[in-house]
C-alpha cells in the first residue's frame, strides 16, 4: 500500500513551473489589494502629495494682533479625501484649522499700535514679519488643542501639561518641540495669509 | 401504551444521535468537552477565558445590530448613534451592551491575562497559545479604540488624533503608519471610512479565527493545572467510561419495551 502512494518525483521542470506560477499568482492575489489598501499612504509618502491643496488663506489683520496675548482665527481650507461632508458628489470638503497669532514676545510694534488699518510698504512687511507668530494650536506631542491661559501668560495643553510661550516655544511638559509655525505671508494691507504648509514638518492631525 | 411510546421515542432519539455522530462525531466531541477534568482550587479564576470568550460573541452580536443603524460617514455617523439612543426601539439597550460590555471585555482579557501568568500555565508546550492570546489581547485593544473613534464627537475624535500622534512616533514606518490610518495627511472624511473598516470588518475577521486556533491548542493540552493535580479524577473518570462502554457491549438485560436490544 505504502509503495502505491509513493509519490512522484518532480523533474526540474516542473518544480520551476510550479515556482513561476505560484509566485504569478501569489502577487496577482496580494499586490493589488495592498496597494489598494496603501493607496494614500503611497500618495502621502512617495509622491508627496497633501490633502490640502497649495492654496492661500486669510487669517485676519496685523491689526487685530493684540498685544501681550495671542488671538485665535478659525481657518478654513479645502481638502480633498475620499468624499465631502455635508456635499452630494464627492470633491472639496474643508478642514477647519484653528491659528493662534501673536507678536513676538507679545510685544505690539510701534508700526500697528493704535492703528486699525494702513498701507505698509515693503520693508514694513519684513520687519512685521520677523514679529509674528503664526502657530496651529495642535499640541507637538499628541495633538491636542491649546489656549492661551491669561493667568499664566503662557500656551498650555490640556492633554500633558505641554507648556509654551507666546511665541510657541517650548517651556515644559512632553512637548518635542514649540508649536506647529504656518509658512505665511502678509499683504500690503496688514492681510495675513497661510498656506497649510509648516515650517518643522508634517504634524498630520491638523 | 404510555411506556411503550416512551420507549420508541427513546429509541428514536438514539437512532438520531447515532446518526449524527457517525456524521459529525459531535455525541464523543460534545462528550471529551463536558467531560473534560479541570482544576479544582481556584476554580472560579479558569472561568475567565470563558468570559472574555462570551463578552466577545456579545460584541459580535450587538455590533451587529448597531450595524442596522450606525452611518459611517463625517455627517452622520454622530446623529446616526444619536437616532440609535433616542429613537430606535431598545437602541440605548443594544448600544449600553455594546459599550458596557466591551469595557468589561478589556477588564476581563486582562484579568485572564494575570491569571495565565500567575498561575503559570504559559510554560511548554502552551507557550504559542501564550503568543496566541496576547494577538488577541493587541487585536481587542485597537477595536476598542476605533469603536471609540466612531462616535465621532469630540471625545472620540481627540482620541483618535492623540492615537495617530502615538502611531507617527513608531520607528522608520511611522508616517506610513498615519497616513495608512488617516486615509491621506489630515483628518478628513477617509478617516472615518477607515476606522470603520478595521473596526467591523478586519479586526473581528482576524479575531474569530485566532480564537479559533487559541481554543484548539487549549484543547489540544488541556486545562493548565488539570493533568497532574487532577490525575485521580482523571482515572475515576476513565473508570466510569470504560464501565459505559462495557455496559453497552453487553447490553443491558432487556429495553424498556421489553424487546432486547440489538
Amino acid at each position: 500500500m505504502a509503495e502505491e502512494i509513493k509519490k512522484e518525483k518532480m523533474t526540474r521542470g516542473q518544480f520551476l513551473l510550479m515556482g513561476g506560477l505560484g509566485s504569478f499568482v501569489g502577487a496577482v492575489l496580494t499586490i493589488p489589494p495592498f496597494v489598494y489598501a496603501l493607496g494614500p499612504s503611497i500618495k502621502v509618502m512617495f509622491r508627496g502629495k497633501t490633502d490640502v491643496p497649495n492654496v492661500w488663506r486669510v487669517v485676519g489683520s496685523v491689526f487685530e494682533i493684540p498685544s501681550g496675548e495671542p488671538e485665535t482665527f478659525r481657518v478654513e481650507f479645502p481638502q480633498k479625501q475620499s468624499y465631502s461632508a455635508g456635499q452630494p458628489n464627492a470633491g472639496v470638503g474643508t478642514i477647519t484649522d484653528a491659528v493662534l497669532v501673536s507678536w513676538q514676545g507679545g510685544k505690539m510694534p510701534e508700526r500697528v499700535k493704535g492703528k486699525d488699518k494702513g498701507k505698509l510698504s515693503a520693508s514694513e512687511i519684513e520687519a512685521l514679519k520677523k514679529k509674528l507668530n503664526v502657530m496651529s494650536n495642535a499640541c507637538t506631542h499628541m495633538g491636542c488643542p491649546v489656549r492661551w491661559s491669561p493667568a499664566d501668560r503662557q500656551i498650555l495643553c490640556p492633554c500633558h501639561g505641554g507648556i509654551y510661550t507666546i511665541n510657541g516655544a517650548h517651556v515644559g511638559g512632553p512637548p518635542p518641540h514649540g508649536l506647529w509655525r504656518y509658512i505665511f505671508e502678509i499683504r500690503e494691507d496688514g492681510t495675513i495669509r497661510i498656506k497649510h504648509e509648516f515650517a518643522q514638518g508634517t504634524p498630520w492631525v491638523v | 401504551m404510555m411506556a411503550r411510546v416512551r420507549g420508541r421515542m427513546r429509541e428514536r432519539g438514539r437512532e438520531f444521535a447515532g446518526w449524527m455522530e457517525d456524521r459529525t462525531r459531535i455525541i464523543s466531541i460534545g462528550e471529551k468537552q463536558l467531560y473534560e477534568p479541570t482544576p479544582k482550587r481556584g476554580m472560579w479564576i479558569y472561568t475567565l477565558g470563558s468570559a472574555t470568550l462570551f463578552l466577545i460573541t456579545v460584541q459580535f452580536l450587538t455590533g451587529i445590530l448597531l450595524l442596522f443603524y450606525y452611518v459611517p460617514s463625517t455627517d452622520h455617523a454622530w446623529s446616526s448613534i444619536y437616532y440609535i439612543m433616542k429613537d430606535a426601539y431598545f437602541g440605548w439597550l443594544v448600544r449600553g451592551i455594546h459599550f458596557w460590555s466591551a469595557n468589561l471585555l478589556l477588564a476581563v482579557i486582562g484579568l485572564h491575562m494575570v491569571r495565565t501568568f500567575l498561575s503559570g500555565a504559559y510554560k511548554p508546550p502552551r507557550e504559542l497559545n501564550w503568543v496566541v492570546g496576547v494577538a488577541l489581547i493587541l487585536i481587542v485593544t485597537i477595536l476598542a479604540f476605533t469603536g471609540y473613534a466612531l462616535r465621532w464627537d469630540q471625545e472620540g475624535f481627540y482620541a483618535w488624533e492623540v492615537g495617530m500622534k502615538i502611531a507617527s512616533y513608531t520607528p522608520l514606518i511611522g508616517g506610513w503608519m498615519v497616513s495608512f490610518l488617516l486615509g491621506g495627511d489630515t483628518v478628513g472624511p477617509a478617516t472615518l471610512s477607515r476606522v470603520f473598516t478595521i473596526h467591523v470588518w478586519l479586526l473581528p475577521a482576524l479575531l474569530a479565527p485566532l480564537i479559533g486556533v487559541h481554543l484548539f491548542l487549549l484543547r489540544l493540552h488541556g486545562e493548565f493545572g488539570a493533568a497532574f493535580e487532577y490525575s485521580e479524577r482523571l482515572a475515576k473518570l476513565r473508570k466510569n467510561r470504560q464501565a459505559e462502554e462495557l455496559e453497552e457491549l453487553l447490553g443491558p438485560e432487556d429495553g424498556d419495551d421489553g424487546t432486547p436490544r440489538g
